[in-house]
């Protein structure tokens, strides 16, 4: 019976002690370790609060911060037809990818409910579609972009922690095209493996699998000849310009 | 002898269908119960009109002064149809008038007597007249032709305005099931008058569908993307008081799926448009169909929208359905020319 027992846990669960504790989202309690409020210390059950579940602002600063962007330019354009999350590439992948509740929470400035997508938000692939069938023309393509900002911008932690990973593969690319001029995919897929930690997965069968096909199509072998494109040097410094000017334009003033 | 046609109100339908009238030589008797000549959009004193937003008197203050300064049309203000016979092909009509009663033979009648605002307080959800920044398009268009601007409780400018379409109509609720059709236009483009004024004040439209139709969509256009006014998907459920004087808006947000409460310093409210009394009375003295609306029934909604079930008796402008100051001018004319050709018709 002792066995089956949980152990004792040193540290008391967010909010244990709610009766209804269910029906409250993790997100919006609030416990502070030393609370004092009007000299009164009220530390213990009695600092925790719980945050109110209903919208109770629309914070058009920020909708005013995304318009002065010129990716954010075309927001107050966007009716929500939804034509850019019909016509999206990521949405069927990613459901929680729609880029027509993010323009809609950029324009009243819920960052609460933005936070909660920091982990797809900014899947955006870039193909365009939605812009070019969007009727109002806002360029959602181009308003991910100013999300993608504006969530560097308020949750750099968040950011931090989710998209560590995406981060360290986002480096390779960039190394990879920057210095060859070439993006070698198996070389990305290795890499990013590798540097996630996950470089035991490069023996398993899927992988041993794929590698033989392409020995035999004789794919591997064409991977192994990519090299730099001729005369990369140059093109690489005046990209290395080029980037250097739309860090400055992209950051959010 | 000229013909003689009646018409009963004298707002811009009836106006209009007099001035083409008394312009075909016809002898016009104009029965207004009002003290004044030029029905809703006088009486509380439009400003601008959509769509593009001329000033109300071009069209009104026109058509008051074609129909005032005319020897064809005698204009009877505070005026009653006290009495109504069909005599043959003629109508027998008894006219109650501050200059004396009378009895006249009149050759064909229009009917013009328009529709009354929807009265918010009818639907205590909203909380008008609870609040004195809760109000509603008439009022907010009387402010604005006036030129006050402010909030009605403190006299200052509000830093943020909600709008609520949608305000005794579509809502069994209320009785009335069917679209007003101008409240959306006319929210439209009073939030772009408020904006113009307030450039720092932020708008927001509350609606469930917009329905800007026709060219009056340009108008929408512009509200967004020129005075960038919001537009939140959801209807209000209730109003309630707020923190510094505000008025608290308590809905759901359909595309967030997540309620709100958010305090506004002014709601204004899209109230709509219905049938009124005047049209039940001319219904029960001419003995005129009314719709499950309580608007006037005409004959045939799509051939002949301005005729009535009486021959004879025809009908114009929002006696028959919510419409706009332009259709009601249309539906004059129409009245006028069909009222003239029963007329020649039937000597």
């Amino acid at each position: 019976m002792d066995r089956e027992k949980a152990p004792k846990r040193p540290v008391a669960e967010k909010g244990e002690h709610i009766i209804a504790r269910h029906m409250v989202e993790d997100e919006n309690l609030r416990e502070e370790k030393n609370l004092v409020i009007d000299g009164v210390d009220v530390s213990g059950r009695w600092n925790t609060f719980i945050l109110s579940r209903v919208d109770s602002d629309f914070d058009r600063s920020f909708f005013r911060e995304i318009k002065k962007t010129v990716v954010g330019s075309r927001i107050n354009r966007c009716w929500q037809c939804g034509m850019c999350t019909a016509s999206c590439t990521v949405t069927p992948l990613y459901r929680r990818f729609n880029p027509r509740a993010y323009i809609y929470m950029m324009q009243l400035g819920n960052l609460r409910e933005i936070k909660k997508y920091i982990d797809v938000a900014w899947r955006c692939v870039g193909c365009y579609k939605c812009s070019q069938k969007c009727p109002k023309q806002v360029n959602p393509a181009e308003m991910m972009e100013a999300l993608a900002l504006l969530i560097k911008k308020y949750f750099p932690e968040e950011v931090e922690s989710k998209l560590k990973d995406d981060e360290k593969v986002k480096k390779i690319y960039d190394d990879m095209i920057l210095g060859n001029g070439r993006l070698n995919l198996a070389t990305l897929h290795t890499k990013s493996l590798r540097e996630m930690g996950r470089g035991m997965e490069l023996f398993s069968k899927v992988e041993r699998d794929a590698i033989f096909k392409m020995i035999k199509d004789g794919r591997a072998f064409s991977v192994l000849m990519l090299g730099k494109s001729s005369g990369w040097s140059k093109s690489r410094k005046a990209i290395e310009k080029y980037l250097k000017n739309v860090e400055g334009m992209e950051r959010i003033p | 002898m000229p013909e003689e046609i009646l018409v009963i109100g004298g707002g811009p339908a009836g106006m209009n269908a007099s001035v083409m009238l008394s312009e075909i030589g016809v002898n016009v008797t104009l029965v207004e119960k009002d003290s004044f000549l030029g029905g809703n959009p006088e009486k509380f004193k439009y400003k601008f009109l959509f769509p593009d937003l001329q000033p109300a008197e071009n069209v009104i203050g026109e058509l008051i002064k074609k129909t005032g300064n005319n020897s064809k049309v005698k204009v009877l203000l505070n005026s009653q149809i006290s009495g109504f016979k069909q005599t043959g092909n003629k109508f027998d009509v008894a006219i109650k008038s501050p200059q004396g009663d009378e009895n006249k033979i009149f050759n064909s009648v229009i009917v013009a007597t328009g529709f009354e605002h929807f009265d918010p307080a009818r639907d205590a959800k909203y909380s008008y007249q609870l609040f004195d920044d809760v109000i509603d398009i008439k009022d907010l268009e009387k402010m604005l032709g006036e030129g006050k601007f402010l909030r009605p409780s403190n006299g200052k400018p509000p830093r943020n305005v909600a709008f609520i379409l949608c305000v005794g109509s579509r809502d069994r609720h209320v009785g009335n099931q069917y679209c007003s059709r101008v409240c959306c236009v006319v929210s439209v483009k009073q939030a772009i008058e408020l904006k113009e004024h307030f450039p720092e004040s932020d708008i927001f439209i509350f609606y469930m569908d917009i329905r800007t139709y026709g060219f009056f969509e340009d108008l929408y256009w512009e509200a967004m993307e020129k005075h960038d006014i919001q537009i939140v998907k959801g209807r209000v459920a209730e109003i309630t008081s707020g923190p510094d004087n505000t008025v608290v808006c308590k809905g759901e947000d359909t595309l967030l799926r997540g309620p709100f409460e958010i305090p506004f310093d002014m709601v204004v409210l899209a109230s709509g448009m219905e049938g009124g009394p005047q049209s039940l009375e001319m219904a029960d003295k001419l003995g005129l169909e009314m719709d499950e609306h309580r608007f006037l029934k005409p004959r045939n909604i799509t051939l002949s929208p301005f005729r009535s079930n009486i021959d004879g008796i025809f009908l114009a402008g929002a006696c028959t359905g919510p419409k706009a100051i332009s259709d009601a001018i249309t539906e004059g004319a129409a009245a006028a020319m069909s009222a003239h050709i029963y007329a020649q018709k039937n000597p």
